[in-house]
């Protein structure tokens, strides 16, 4: 069994790259006088998110890595280094970052983690790198252990994951309307993305996709652009600093304060952690499907449209938060 | 990349894109003229709400809103709005203006410049007991 494979640290070299293009954005915006919105303290948070996601890397990556060679040690696979090897890989890996996208917006823990990702309004290339700080954290390291144990290498699992983020760089931007259809039809593109970072209650809970859109068309979980409602980015609540420790810890904090309650059994503290974002005991906040169910009962025009063609209109609770 | 190569490459990268952003005019910028340009933001964020008042600041930068809730603030977050009710809001007047702070982790203060006069009548109504 092969041990010492390297591949190079592709997100390190792509620096560089992001630095070029968040520029030329930027410069785009600002003398065409269109293609999105930029604001200072925003771009500054986002950029110092991205900082400490590498940073975060280089303190923790070692714990996903040793778990991945413990299993690369216990699997008999070893598929080799191929070059179609290599390309299986990365389709497999953006399988699995389609799952482990899915679980970050409805699972509350790892959405702790991916919720920094959403809490900018705007949308432009430097929303790309408002990463998380607390990934390790999430345990979603296990979403990779079949690709490993299929024989797949860990330094190529973690060389074609960072070519998926690489790839998922430039669709942040409102600078590229649509695409040619075979595009759109196959592959993760701006704005099928925007869609994803939309908190219009239609797009909500979409486009989960990394490289390859096929997957929410696959699992049901496509909403196409619509022409006739602007995509308005964020959070459903959203917040209000630009503190990055704030940014990176505060749906860990609020889960803190809702698991230490008083008055709750133990299953209702554990689902606070684990349920979907906006769940409550009480049923006074909203998760996703609540919230679209209620804009149909006051839209009851959109049933049936892209992002409406399940839900069921539902009146408003009595006391409500956020979700 | 040597970490000795990335570093100073990301803090200049940093540093050099916000200085640029600000030199070309984009530090903040949202601004509520009229009491329905404060409507539409908290409508934004709460799109069930009723509105009953909305009256902003002399400057612009925020207003506080009366909803079937209860009363509420928007205030300007860089190009954007965000919006918190009072309850648990508490505020105090500074040297210029007002600073409010929200029992809430990720909203946790704003701070507000207006005259003397407008800072008093806002803290009085913001800080006033509520059942």
């Amino acid at each position: 069994m092969t041990d010492q494979i390297t591949f190079p640290d592709v997100v390190s070299l792509a620096v560089p790259l992001f630095i070029a293009a968040i520029l030329a954005e930027l410069f785009w915006i600002h003398f065409k006088g269109r293609g999105g919105r930029y604001e200072t303290r925003d771009a500054m948070t986002s950029l110092i998110m991205g900082a400490g996601n590498v940073a975060s890397g280089i303190l923790l990556g070692f714990i996903a890595y040793g778990f991945f060679m413990v299993l690369w040690q216990v699997t008999p696979l070893d598929l080799g280094t191929a070059w179609w090897v290599i390309a299986l890989c990365f389709v497999l890996d953006d399988l699995r970052y389609y799952w482990v996208h899915l679980f970050g917006h409805r699972i509350r823990w790892v959405w702790a983690s991916h919720v920094n990702h959403h809490s900018s309004q705007h949308y432009n290339l430097t929303t790309a790198l408002r990463q998380t700080w607390t990934g390790t954290f999430t345990f979603m390291m296990v979403v990779r252990a079949p690709l490993i144990l299929l024989g797949f290498h860990p330094a190529m699992v973690l060389f074609v994951g960072g070519l998926n983020l690489i790839y998922q760089f430039w669709i942040h931007t409102e600078a590229i309307g649509k695409l040619p259809r075979w595009v759109e039809a196959v592959m993760n593109t701006p704005s099928h993305h925007r869609v994803h970072h939309g908190r219009n209650p239609r797009y909500l809970d979409s486009n989960y996709a990394g490289v390859f859109i096929v997957w929410d068309r696959l699992f049901g979980t496509f909403v196409p652009e619509q022409e006739d409602e602007k995509v308005d980015y964020g959070l459903v609540h959203n917040i209000g600093t630009f503190n990055p420790l704030r940014v990176a810890f505060h749906e860990w904090a609020a889960i803190w304060r809702d698991v230490t309650r008083p008055g709750l059994t133990v299953g209702q503290r554990i689902r606070y952690a684990v349920m979907p974002p906006g769940w409550s005991h009480d049923g006074s906040r909203s998760m996703s499907d609540g919230i679209k169910a209620r804009h149909l009962a006051r839209h009851p025009e959109a049933a049936g449209t892209p992002g409406f063609e399940t839900a069921a209109p539902q009146p408003s609770p009595s006391a409500r938060t956020s979700a | 990349m040597p970490l000795a190569v990335m570093l100073p490459l990301v803090v200049v990268g940093i540093a050099g894109i916000v200085g640029l952003l600000h030199l070309l005019g984009y530090t903040g910028g949202f601004r509520m003229a009229t009491g329905d340009d404060a409507r539409a933001a908290w409508l934004r964020q709460f799109p069930e709400d009723t509105v009953t008042g909305a009256v902003p600041c002399s400057t612009g930068s925020a207003a506080l809103v009366d909803t079937g809730r209860g009363p509420g603030l928007v205030w300007a977050f860089g190009a954007d709005s965000v919006c918190r009710m009072l309850d648990g809001g508490r505020a105090r007047i500074t040297r210029h203006g007002l600073r409010i702070r929200f029992p809430d982790f990720n909203a946790p203060s704003v701070t507000l410049a207006m005259p003397p006069d407008e800072a008093a009548a806002w803290a009085a109504r913001i800080n006033e007991k509520r059942p």
